[in-house]
């Protein structure tokens, strides 16, 4: 079987109106408009396999969204091809709208003044859900996210975090094969960021769900993706696996030893990030690791060694000001 | 749903029902104060006169009911960006966008429009047959129609200028004009408010019928119109959804 989603050379280029300040500008603006050119999305291509969860990275404005605009068939593309689910999302077949769904962190989906449970029936209409699958799946999710008490409470009365759960139950009650998540956590304290994450790994591992996530939380990101395709300024950085990233972007590696007999004078082996007296910790350059760990225990009785990767934050950081 | 939204705000219900008693009563008014000084108005007499307050509050009240909310809905949902939910709907988008909204206490005007046409019926009973009650409904239905497409594709523009409440109350404002038949109107006006801004079509026309005066040229042409105003309208919507960049996130 085909990947769910398949990108091939997305690009989209907006035309937007140039306006300089000024009232004479202004004016002239109402007669003619200048437009410049902008590419959000330059000429992307990726593969989600079926039931896989990938994590969709990018500093703001990098064109993230635009591309979930493309694959959930909102926005034409000005060039290159994508299929979801075999079909091309911007013909919009009911068929294909049917089977996939789409979160947005920042933007509301259900009626402010009506409880969630009515938005609900709302979408199981036009979803066509059948009663006993509905009432399976609401109370299901409604469980798993703890929210069965606020189902009949208007929308308006609960809080951001509450009102999240809402919009994923409403986005899983037709059971889609494809989600596209967009920033699904943003503002969302600890408890329900985790609570959120959960959920969406159990409709991954037990409906087989295969899910596009952006989110600027890493936490989110190494929680639930195992993959991550980075893009910024509108073209792709990185696909692959999570691990790499900080291969691929990050040169060197940290090297934490606990030990009290070190000599003073570290410069030959790495960076000293931090020193204690009874630890050290150095960044050392990729390819040195080997050496200086086996220099460091030569060197010193030590308790303890460890080699890790840097900080996912800090590779995400580094990858997004080296594009720049 | 928006009914059910519509029930929290009972107080609604008495201001609209003031509402339409006013408009009715002034409208009555209006006419009464009219033929105070003349037998006919471009050929209406009083009693006809009043089918056609009729006809314009009942059309008016279908208007604020149900074509009104939900336009200003589609165009705040532009704004915002959250018509992109809308978009990926497995519906109709024309049809979802069209019926999410009902704003019930309207309904009244609809009420009393349709008063003042049962008593104008009554009082020109003896002209009136089974077709005329028939190419009444088909004038009214036609009319409405029309009149749906035009707000429809006045807040598809939407999509292109963001901003579109200034067209909204400038068509709000010649649908007014509609409380008096366009044939009162000079020529030029006449011309505007049937081809621009139909009308004619959506008021004079079913007034005319159940005044027992069917013109058939112009009921044929107020089916042709609401047929290509229905066609264009849809074709307008699909070039808008195509357009439609979404307030980027």
């Amino acid at each position: 079987m085909d990947a769910p989603v398949v990108a091939s050379g997305l690009t989209k280029t907006f035309k937007v109106p140039v306006r300089q300040g000024g009232l004479k500008e202004s004016v002239k603006s109402l007669f003619r408009r200048e437009f410049r050119l902008v590419e959000a999305v330059k000429d992307v291509s990726f593969e989600i396999g079926a039931g896989e969860i990938v994590g969709f990275l990018g500093p703001n404005g990098a064109g993230k969204t635009t591309t979930i605009k493309m694959l959930t068939g909102l926005l034409h593309p000005t060039a290159g091809d994508a299929r979801v689910l075999g079909y091309q999302p911007w013909k919009r077949d009911k068929d294909l709208l049917r089977r996939i769904a789409l979160v947005m962190g920042q933007r509301n989906n259900l009626q402010w003044d009506l409880p969630a449970e009515d938005s609900f029936l709302l979408n199981k209409a036009i979803y066509g859900v059948p009663d006993s699958v509905y009432r399976r799946r609401i109370d299901e999710f409604a469980q798993r996210l703890e929210v069965t008490h606020l189902l009949d409470k208007p929308i308006r009365n609960l809080s951001l975090g509450e009102r999240m759960k809402m919009e994923i139950i409403a986005a899983m009650l037709h059971g889609p094969e494809v989600v596209f998540l967009d920033e699904p956590t943003i503002g969302l304290d600890v408890t329900m960021q985790r609570r959120v994450r959960q959920f969406v790994l159990d409709m991954n591992k037990e409906e087989g769900v295969t899910v596009l996530l952006t989110s600027h939380y890493m936490a989110d990101v190494s929680a639930m993706a195992e993959r991550v395709v980075v893009i910024s300024q509108g073209s792709l950085l990185y696909d692959g696996a999570l691990a790499g990233l900080a291969e691929r972007f990050s040169s060197h590696k940290t090297i934490r030893v606990d030990t009290t007999d070190l000599p003073a004078d570290l410069s030959g082996l790495g960076r000293v990030l931090e020193r204690t007296p009874e630890r050290v910790t150095l960044e050392v350059e990729r390819d040195r690791v080997s050496e200086v760990a086996s220099r460091l225990l030569a060197a010193a009785t030590v308790t303890d060694l460890a080699i890790e990767e840097p900080p996912l934050e800090d590779v995400i950081e580094r990858v997004f000001t080296q594009s720049r | 749903m928006g009914l059910q939204r519509e029930m929290q705000y009972r107080a609604n219900f008495w201001v609209q029902l003031l509402n339409s008693a006013i408009a009715l009563g002034t409208g009555i008014a209006a006419i009464a104060i009219v033929y105070l000084h003349t037998d006919t108005l471009a050929g209406w007499s009083s009693v006809e006169l009043v089918t056609v307050l009729g006809v314009h509050l009942m059309v008016g009240g279908f208007l604020r009911t149900f074509v009104f909310p939900n336009m200003y809905r589609l165009m705040m949902d532009v704004e915002e960006g959250t018509l992109d939910y809308t978009l990926t709907r497995p519906a109709d988008s024309q049809l979802l966008v069209s019926v999410r909204e009902v704003e019930m206490w309207s309904l009244i005007d609809v009420v009393s429009g349709l008063g003042a046409l049962v008593w104008a019926a009554t009082r020109l009973a003896d002209r009136l047959g089974p077709a005329h009650y028939l190419a009444f409904l088909l004038a009214v239905v036609c009319g409405s129609a029309i009149l749906y497409c035009i707000w429809l594709i006045a807040a598809t523009l939407a999509f292109k200028v963001v901003r579109v409440d200034n067209v909204m109350q400038m068509l709000s404002g010649v649908f007014e004009a509609g409380r008096w038949p366009v044939g009162v109107y000079p020529r030029w006006l006449r011309t505007g408010l049937t081809f621009v801004v139909p009308l004619a079509f959506a008021v004079t026309v079913p007034a005319e019928t159940i005044s027992g005066r069917v013109d058939w040229p112009w009921l044929a042409a107020a089916v042709a119109a609401a047929t290509v105003a229905l066609v264009a309208a849809r074709l307008v919507w699909l070039w808008g959804i195509r357009n439609y960049s979404g307030a980027s996130a």
